[in-house]
């Protein structure tokens, strides 16, 4: 849980560094052009408050426009991150209601071009430590096998296996285990 | 006529349930098959009230020695009993002198004497500080094995395994009965899966740190160092006894192959093509073949196969679940896990999968089983107490003892024989 947040937090830090980098990208040229036109008006009037306020609400309003698109960026991460797929015990099939997920995930990457990612497998905790890594890469293969087939690149995807090292609940009860059974997503921004 | 009929009706309840039996195996849970040596074991002699001890004394630690080798039922006695080890049949008893000398270090006389005639079989001389007298005891007791066995005892061998240190899995290393624990990684994320280099020069194991799991070795008292960067995600090492080469899984994209590679030169080559995922490997003790899972049936099922990846056959075919196989130091035998109703145990079988005998019942889960080195003993991780904690028990799954205080202790793999036994 503790790793979790640690993940959210790079991903919103991605985020920021990403906004911060696309200040002057080919869409948002406009108020770009607009900043030198409205310095030559200044300096033909009165330099002074007028223009300054100008620019200044100007950059309020960039912020602002950067912080909306930073804020959709993390809510989209977080909710790709916030997505598990839960498996039946020891298969590595995706169930109707995987898949039903996967799709919305498929959707989103498909959408966001820049965003890749990692799919990570996990199992519960019985069994031993070497099946249940090779288990886990299978349910992780799974993933990523229903997102190319759902039209996402491949060198987008990496996936990898924590076998029974990483579980999402503690405890030896069934509801623990069929929690554990899962795979899950990491985000970066390319 | 009559006799037709009690034939007709034997018949009738005797054929389906021989049907039946076809698909049960006989199974024998934990007899005790173990042929052991009675042993007087003595208090050391010591001056009266000078010799304060920190821990257990010499003739504890004898004691302990003795029960856990799977070897020797240990006759106690505060002093020399001629009638008692007679009863019991102990031909040999064992005893010693401490005296503290003037440096603070103890001066350990160690002997072995024949009961009966109380002639002396063997004395050894150790001057050690206490904290090293665990140690000293241990090699004398080794030197008894040797002497009335013939063989190499195992009290000097020691446990690799996995400590919860901080909530980290971390490799530790400690005697093979528990104590002088020291730790091997300090490391912010999981270290797990241990196994002895040749030579007990250092361990490999796996460590999360690239957030991948990867294979690294450390000689004890020297750096780590990441292994085979060339492949990915690597897991589930096994030291071949006799070239040191290290057989290992990887998975890349899903599929879990197994790799067979230069510890040394870094090079390493598929060990094995085949379509399904392979995991586990150990080796024969002269090498010669590999021990494997495979999941081709669906669940995780144990394979054999020779060193170059020929003649592969299935090694078990009851239950669902057969993972981990380990081959016994004299070759007869492959010790097991096996889940049950989603409870893991340990068995032992014959090379060809008959013979099967449960080992663990009724407590917990019991994972992991690694042979000593002489092959007298198992040693596994269960958690039969609630928490995961090391235990040791004959080969036979008798005498079962807890080695592990504290904590979390997980995966334990045994050393190889020291070869240059220090006191």
């Amino acid at each position: 849980m503790k790793k979790m947040k640690m993940l959210v937090l790079t991903a919103s830090f991605a985020c920021l560094a990403l906004v911060a980098c696309s200040n002057n990208p080919p869409p948002e040229t406009e108020p770009a052009a607009e900043a030198p036109a409205a310095e030559e008006t200044a300096t033909a009037a009165q330099p002074g408050p007028n223009a300054d306020s100008l620019a200044a609400e100007q950059a309020r309003l960039e912020a602002e426009r950067l912080e909306a698109e930073r804020a959709r960026l993390e809510a989209l991460i977080n909710q790709i991150m916030s997505e598990d797929v839960y498996f039946d015990f020891d298969r590595s099939e995706l169930t109707e209601k995987a898949r039903e997920l996967l799709a919305q995930v498929g959707e989103l990457l498909l959408k966001e071009q820049r965003f890749t990612i990692t799919i990570e497998g996990h199992t519960d905790a019985r069994g031993t430590e070497d099946y249940n890594f090779t288990l886990g890469a299978k349910r992780a293969m799974k993933v990523k096998e229903f997102l190319i087939a759902y039209g996402v690149s491949s060198d987008r995807m990496e996936s990898v296996s924590y076998g029974k090292e990483n579980p999402k609940v503690e405890g030896t009860t069934e509801e623990a285990y069929s929690q554990n059974r899962r795979a899950n997503f990491r985000v970066n921004i390319k | 006529m009559k006799r037709i009929f009690a034939l007709l009706i034997f018949l009738i309840f005797a054929v389906p349930s021989a049907f039946a039996a076809i698909d049960t195996i006989a199974v024998d849970v934990g007899i005790s098959v173990f042929k052991t040596m009675p042993i007087g074991v003595v208090p050391f002699a010591e001056p009266k009230g000078r010799i304060s001890w920190s821990e257990e004394k010499p003739h504890e630690i004898v004691t302990r020695d003795a029960n856990l080798s799977g070897r020797f039922d240990v006759i106690a006695s505060d002093k020399f009993n001629l009638a008692l080890f007679s009863r019991n049949r102990a031909k040999h008893f064992i005893t010693g002198k401490a005296v503290v000398l003037s440096d603070g270090r103890v001066q350990l006389d160690c002997y072995l004497y024949v009961s009966q005639t109380k002639d002396l079989l063997l004395g050894e001389t150790y001057k050690v500080y206490q904290k090293d007298m665990r140690r000293a005891v241990h090699d004398f007791f080794d030197k008894v094995v040797k002497r009335l066995w013939g063989d190499r005892g195992v009290a000097s061998t020691k446990l690799a395994y996995v400590s919860k240190i901080e909530g980290v899995k971390q490799v530790v290393v400690a005697d093979y009965d528990g104590f002088h624990r020291s730790q091997i990684t300090r490391d912010t994320s999981i270290s797990m899966m241990p196994v002895w280099m040749k030579g007990n020069k250092g361990l490999v194991y796996v460590n999360f740190k690239t957030r991948r799991p990867r294979l690294y070795f450390k000689t004890f008292g020297g750096v780590e160092n990441p292994l085979f960067t060339h492949l990915d995600q690597t897991y589930s090492p096994a030291v071949n006894p006799k070239t040191g080469e290290l057989l290992f899984s990887s998975t890349v994209d899903g599929k879990t192959d197994l790799y067979i590679g230069n510890m040394q030169t870094g090079k390493a080559r598929k060990f094995a093509y085949l379509k399904s995922n392979q995991t586990s490997p150990a080796w024969s003790p002269y090498a010669t073949e590999v021990l494997f899972t495979s999941d081709r049936g669906g669940g995780p099922q144990i394979f054999v196969m020779g060193k170059d990846g020929s003649d592969m056959r299935r090694v078990t075919f009851m239950g669902r679940y057969n993972e981990r196989a380990s081959w016994s130091p004299s070759g007869d035998r492959i010790a097991y896990t096996s889940m049950d109703n989603g409870l893991m145990n340990i068995y032992t079988c014959a090379l060809d999968g008959s013979d099967i005998t449960q080992l663990t019942s009724n407590a917990g889960n019991n994972e992991h089983p690694t042979w000593s080195p002489d092959g007298k003993l198992i040693a596994f991780s269960s958690n039969r107490t609630g928490s995961y904690q090391i235990y040791i028990m004959r080969a036979d799954g008798s005498n079962v003892t807890r080695i592990t205080k504290g904590g979390e202790n997980t995966s334990p793999t045994w050393s190889w024989f020291y070869d240059e036994i220090n006191p």
